[in-house]
């Protein structure tokens, strides 16, 4: 394979990097506000945060995808397909880190709780002061891993006319008959993205060790 | 918009026919893919050191790369190999394979679980290495895995909705072709989606009652 | 003169279980009140209602003369007070906890600035300051930036001590502050305590240290079975002849080398 195919194929990469690192910034983000959601003891919060979780959780991507893709124009939003794209995998995304979130908000122990309720903090400085630095912390693991899937799960935006890596090795293959390189090169480039986020992650597990060796 | 599913109604048998084959390809895949999986495990645990490595290696590839490069590695990129296959094969091959790299690991990580301390107990009243592992460690290993197995199992099942791309002619597939062919994209998109959540559900809910039952023999460790 | 806390008829029931069945106690301001009893008896209940992590089911708390949680109508009947009014009761009490509760992603200083800062809306630097100040009290000013993981448990709990004093209470409660800690490390804690006591803190400790009791303690209160049995000085209380459940409860603490104090 020629070096202008592996550069076509590095550049398209930056798309997939881009797209996956939005996607779990929001997904985080809204994670958070969903888990919380799904733990509160008020109904009108809880059910919708449940409902969500369970749908985005129990249905395929690719379904997702093209439901959101096909969807939008008919409510009148024309947006561009990487903007369809990164709605879908931050909504998807968004219900792992939810769930996942939704154990370490639980797994927070009561009294360091109850200490800041001492303290005198309002509740949502206790929610992002407190419960949510431990409960990210503990999740650690868990959300680097569903980070890892959602640049995986990225692949699957191709089919939505985003040219990421995956369509742009697709689209190299059918020009130059060489599916195999273009795939394995893509496959290679993928994982090379998933080993730079994977030590990201220990990095950042590092960090916040909190003086634990 | 208008909400008309008497499109679907037209075409049931067809839709009928795809959900079997989604289920079909799923239960194909990933009964191969926890068999080939286990060997993977037991070759990893307990092969000869090069055997280990190289299925450490196969696994890593598998699990650090989408399932969609893959699907497109075998079906366009075997022929040049000599591996002309068909969709469905080519669909439950490369499903297999999949949920093989995932399920070795979450066996293996059993294995692991299984205190040391059984194994040798087991040793010492004298029973073989096969014997040991068929009624010490997988007992043992089937409560600690269980989770993480239904966990996989329900993925797969979403999996298999990748498969319409390399045009395996199960539900995602025909459903998403019935609707543009009735301009009734988005409500066929609806109903697979629904379809695709009650599976899920069910499976989850019937997950969780095996692991009640599993837990009630006593066999967990709390 | 005022009580620091007055309790009076304090009821909590968890369901069907009563665990506090009517409690009259006052703790005058500047003293030292010491809480005993076996467990189950209602003393950590008891202390956690002053402190509000739990909600009496009927009676009422006066924190410096002002209701805490509830306000009671001559009649008898309670209602709930905003809670900008329950949180500036609130703010007069210090905590401490048997098992610390630091928090565990900021160091010792972190934890007791962390509240000057947020919810004093004290600037950084004069946050820190008098954090630094707190620490140096209980001796830890060389641990300023370590993180709760690295400190001993002895450590932990001077941290928590200091915590609770930044905020500059009127009270500070202490629900068994010992309880958690080996026996090597109580001395440390006992002594900071100590020397709270003698600096004029209205304290109310919650403790089987009963050699603690009798030699800090102003009043001792003996609860069983979720009353109040006894409440006097430590002489009072400890006098011979004794009350029997004291003399009960006693006997099983007397080989830990407290007889010679009583």
């Amino acid at each position: 394979m020629s070096w202008t195919l592996f550069l076509l194929l590095v550049k398209a990469s930056g798309l997939t990097v881009a797209i996956s690192a939005i996607a779990i910034v929001i997904g985080l983000t809204l994670g958070m506000v969903v888990s919380a959601g799904m733990l509160s003891p008020n109904l009108l919060l809880s059910m919708p945060s449940r409902v969500f979780v369970s749908f985005f959780r129990g249905v395929p991507l690719l379904v997702q995808l093209l439901l959101i893709y096909n969807l939008l124009p008919l409510l009148g939003l024309n947006v561009p397909s990487v903007v369809a794209a990164v709605a879908g995998l931050s909504l998807c995304t968004a219900a792992y880190q939810a769930e996942n979130l939704r154990g370490g908000f639980l797994s927070v122990p009561r009294g360091v709780v109850e200490a800041a309720d001492m303290a005198g903090f309002r509740p949502f400085q206790l929610f992002w002061r407190i419960r949510v630095p431990i409960a990210f912390k503990l999740t650690l693991p868990a959300l680097v891993s569903e980070a890892i899937m959602i640049l995986k799960s990225s692949s699957l935006v191709s089919v939505v006319g985003v040219v990421e890596l995956t369509r742009m090795a697709q689209d190299l293959a059918s020009s130059t008959y060489k599916p195999l390189d273009l795939y394995a090169a893509a496959g290679g480039l993928y994982l090379a993205i998933n080993w730079l986020m994977a030590g990201l992650g220990r990095l950042l597990e590092r960090r916040l060790r909190w003086g634990r060796a | 918009m208008t909400f008309d599913l008497g499109f679907i109604a037209q075409h049931l048998p067809e839709v009928i026919e795809a959900a079997g084959t989604t289920l079909m390809i799923w239960a194909a895949g990933a009964f191969c893919g926890l068999a080939l999986g286990f060997l993977v495990a037991l070759g990893r645990r307990y092969g000869p050191a090069p055997l280990a490595v190289l299925l450490g290696v196969i696994v890593e590839l598998l699990r650090g790369t989408p399932f969609l490069v893959q699907l497109f590695l075998l079906y366009f990129g075997g022929p040049f190999i000599g591996l002309s296959l068909d969709p469905i094969p080519a669909g439950v091959l490369g499903l297999t394979c999949y949920a093989a790299a995932y399920y070795s690991e979450i066996l293996r990580a059993g294995f692991d679980g299984v205190p040391a301390g059984h194994v040798e107990a087991a040793a010492c009243v004298g029973f073989s290495g096969w014997q040991t592992i068929r009624r010490i460690i997988l007992p043992e290993m089937a409560v600690l895995v269980m989770p993480a197995l239904v966990n996989m199992t329900i993925l797969l099942l979403k999996e298999t909705a990748v498969l319409s791309i390399i045009t395996v002619p199960e539900l995602t597939m025909v459903t998403s072709a019935i609707g543009s062919e009735s301009y009734a994209f988005v409500e066929a998109l609806f109903l697979l989606a629904l379809f695709y959540w009650v599976m899920v559900e069910i499976c989850g809910h019937l997950g969780r009652f095996a692991e009640l039952r599993l837990a009630r023999t006593g066999l967990v460790a709390r | 003169m005022i009580a620091a806390v007055s309790v009076t008829g304090l009821v909590k029931r968890f369901g069907q279980a009563e665990v506090l069945r009517g409690i009259d106690l006052e703790v005058p301001a500047g003293r030292v009140t010491c809480l005993i009893g076996p467990s189950g008896s209602g003393k950590s209940t008891l202390l956690r209602c002053l402190a509000f992590l739990e909600e009496a089911t009927e009676g009422a708390i006066l924190i410096g003369g002002e209701p805490l949680g509830f306000a009671v109508t001559p009649d008898g009947r309670r209602t709930r007070l905003p809670s900008g009014r329950i949180r500036a009761v609130r703010s007069q009490i210090g905590m401490v906890f048997q098992h610390f509760n630091l928090w565990p992603h900021m160091t010792a200083l972190g934890n007791v600035s962390e509240a000057l800062k947020t919810v004093r809306r004290l600037g950084r630097s004069e946050a820190d300051d008098r954090a630094m100040a707190q620490l140096r009290k209980v001796g830890l000013q060389n641990r300023a930036n370590l993180y709760p993981s690295q400190l001993s448990g002895g450590q932990q709990q001077r941290v928590a001590i200091a915590r609770a004093l930044a905020l500059e209470p009127k009270i500070m409660l202490f629900d068994e502050p010992t309880s958690s800690l080996d026996p090597e490390l109580t001395g440390e804690v006992l002594n900071v305590m100590r020397a709270l006591a003698a600096d004029g803190m209205t304290m109310v400790v919650v403790s089987h240290e009963i050699g603690f009791a009798a030699s800090v303690g102003h009043q001792i209160a003996f609860l069983d079975h979720g009353q109040l049995l006894l409440r006097g000085t430590p002489q009072e209380v400890f006098r011979k002849p004794r009350h029997a459940r004291l003399d009960q409860f006693l006997d099983t603490y007397l080989d830990r080398g407290a007889a010679m104090l009583l």
